[in-house]
């Protein structure tokens, strides 16, 4: 190949690969953008036709509309309680499995085909008679939305134990062997030795059910229908009216997912990249 | 001290399996039978189903938007990867802004899109400051809002896509590119037999996945457009929920969502697996 042809196609190429990269950022941006710019501007500004592109007039009132109106400060505490709430037993119930899955082939078969079962069940398919079983033991559209936190936890479990799973199985097993010797139990050995070891992981698990929860629509929309949690509410915001405090409060949505996204980018970014030298 | 680590096991398996079995499995078990009861046992809910027009026009949708979803998202997955891979120098800004609209709440991301995509939204705007004429984005009944429901889908999760495929394409060893190149293989002919042949496993895994996903599509499409303007086998299930009043009915069709997706998912595992015998057979 003359080497001029070569250069030609490679800086074609790279053009497009520009191109792409411009397209991936102003995607990512350019929405956020606008979505900030209705959050902080009046609502009339956000009717406007043409569409303003720049704030004209800056003002918190939206925010402060989020934090002064009870529905939504409510929706804020339920969302965050469900949250803590779903995302503690999923941990500790993705803990058991994860480990009993990294200790046993059978655990792990077993738990692989479980957790990819459970992806199958449409929402709905559970969500519909869900709300009428918890209906029935008094659990639903409560304030505390305890009946949500339980759905949330049992299908946040599948993302912990598959986040625990590699940190128990890259526990050596002479630590275990060494704390049998000694004459602990089982149970103590899981507690005081694996746990331990697997926090940072644990950590992680933690995170990413809380985040799981936090976004979650269709089981809140379906059962929690006075009560709401804050995507419900963003929903009817959205759908009937209100830019302003809907804008807002899709802004303040964001904070949890994109502080772990910051925290966790490091880690991330490395795991995308390393080793990807062509 | 082994007895005791397999009761350990074993309850530390039974206690969450318990759990999941009644929060889940339960309920949609309660719900199959309930789609199959009419004060006693009747096929009515489903002979309901086939009956109503707007059924088989949400059964349409239901695969019209997946396909088209599918193809969306793996083609621009696969873009994304590449370009983020053969950078010779990383970028912080590129790598952050492509993982980011997954990492923004579903509900959010449809609330920036209705903004965006209403009558006299941003898009509307753009275009009419070039001067091409307002389109309908989310209209009823229209093949351009289910562009848009495909388009704002893809947004938020092609980043997924792209991981997968970027952990896939780590996995190709260096050497392969050299010898095809010591072969006088330009980069197109790299991608042809090197790229795709080597990442199609990792495609195959994330279209099964990402098939499965986007067959049980809810809250883009009730978002946007409503329950019933491009009405999928989820929103119909919900509208009869909510608006017709009619649970069984409402059951009747989620299971028959809850058997499309079973039979992708077992379909696509045992392609996948048959495909990859094959490919150890002639190895």
């Amino acid at each position: 190949m003359k080497p001029g042809a070569r250069a030609g196609r490679g800086g074609g190429f790279a053009m497009l690969g520009a191109a792409l990269g411009a397209i991936v950022i102003a995607a990512a941006v350019i929405p956020l953008y606008l979505l900030a710019k209705q959050a902080l501007t009046p609502e009339l500004e956000t009717f406007a036709w043409p569409p303003f592109w720049l704030p004209r007039k800056i003002t918190l009132a939206n925010f402060a509309q989020v934090f002064t109106v009870r529905e939504l400060r409510g929706a804020i505490a339920r969302s965050l309680g469900v949250g803590v709430v779903s995302a503690v037993g999923a941990t500790a119930m993705g803990a058991m499995l994860a480990y009993a899955m990294a200790r046993a082939g059978a655990a792990r078969r077993a738990g692989f085909a479980a957790l990819s079962g459970v992806r199958l069940l449409p929402m709905l398919a559970v969500a519909i008679p869900a709300a009428a079983m918890l209906g029935a033991i008094g659990l639903a559209d409560t304030p505390d939305a305890l009946g949500l936190a339980i759905i949330h936890c049992a299908i946040a479990i599948p993302t912990a134990a598959l986040t625990l799973y590699a940190a128990f199985a890259a526990v050596p097993a002479e630590v275990e062997e060494a704390a049998w010797l000694d004459g602990a139990s089982a149970v103590r050995v899981f507690l005081t030795i694996d746990l331990p070891i697997v926090r940072g992981a644990l950590a992680a698990a933690f995170i990413l059910c809380f985040i799981l929860s936090w976004d979650e629509f269709g089981f809140a929309l379906l059962l929690q229908q006075t009560n709401r949690t804050l995507p419900p509410l963003l929903y009817y915001y959205t759908v009937f009216g209100n830019v302003g405090p809907a804008s807002a409060l899709a802004l303040l949505m964001m904070v949890p997912a994109l502080c772990v996204v910051i925290a966790l980018g490091p880690t991330l970014r490395g795991a995308l990249i390393t080793g990807g030298s062509r | 001290m082994n007895w005791q680590a397999r009761r350990l096991r074993a309850v530390f398996v039974a206690a969450p399996a318990l759990f999941m079995v009644a929060t889940l499995v339960v309920p949609a078990l309660g719900g199959l039978a309930d789609s199959f009861d009419r004060g006693g046992p009747s096929l009515e809910n489903y002979a309901a189903l086939a009956r109503d027009p707007m059924f088989w026009r949400a059964a349409l949708d239901n695969l019209l938007l997946p396909i088209a979803s599918l193809a969306l998202e793996l083609a621009a997955g696969l873009a994304m990867a590449l370009t983020i891979t053969a950078r010779a120098r990383r970028s912080p800004v590129l790598e952050a802004a492509a993982i980011l609209p997954f990492a923004i709440p579903e509900i959010v991301i449809l609330t920036i899109a209705r903004y965006l995509l209403m009558p006299r939204g941003y898009v509307n705007g753009a275009l009419a400051a070039v001067g091409i004429a307002p389109a309908a984005w989310l209209a009823p009944r229209g093949s351009l809002a289910m562009l848009s429901i495909v388009v704002v889908d893809a947004w938020h999760v092609t980043p997924i896509v792209m991981l997968m495929l970027v952990a896939g394409l780590q996995t190709i060893p260096a050497e392969l590119y050299e010898a095809a190149r010591l072969d006088g293989a330009g980069p197109l002919a790299a991608f042809r037999y090197v790229t795709l042949p080597m990442l199609a496993p990792a495609i195959a895994g994330a279209a099964i996945l990402r098939g499965i996903d986007a067959l049980r599509i809810f809250s883009t499409v009730l978002v946007l457009t409503g329950p019933e303007a491009v009405p999928v086998l989820s929103t119909y299930a919900y509208g009869q929920w909510t608006d017709a009043q009619a649970p069984r009915v409402a059951m009747a069709a989620a299971m028959v969502l809850a058997l499309m997706v079973t039979v992708f998912a077992l379909g696509g595992a045992l392609a996948v697996r048959r495909w990859s015998s094959d490919l150890g057979a002639r190895a």
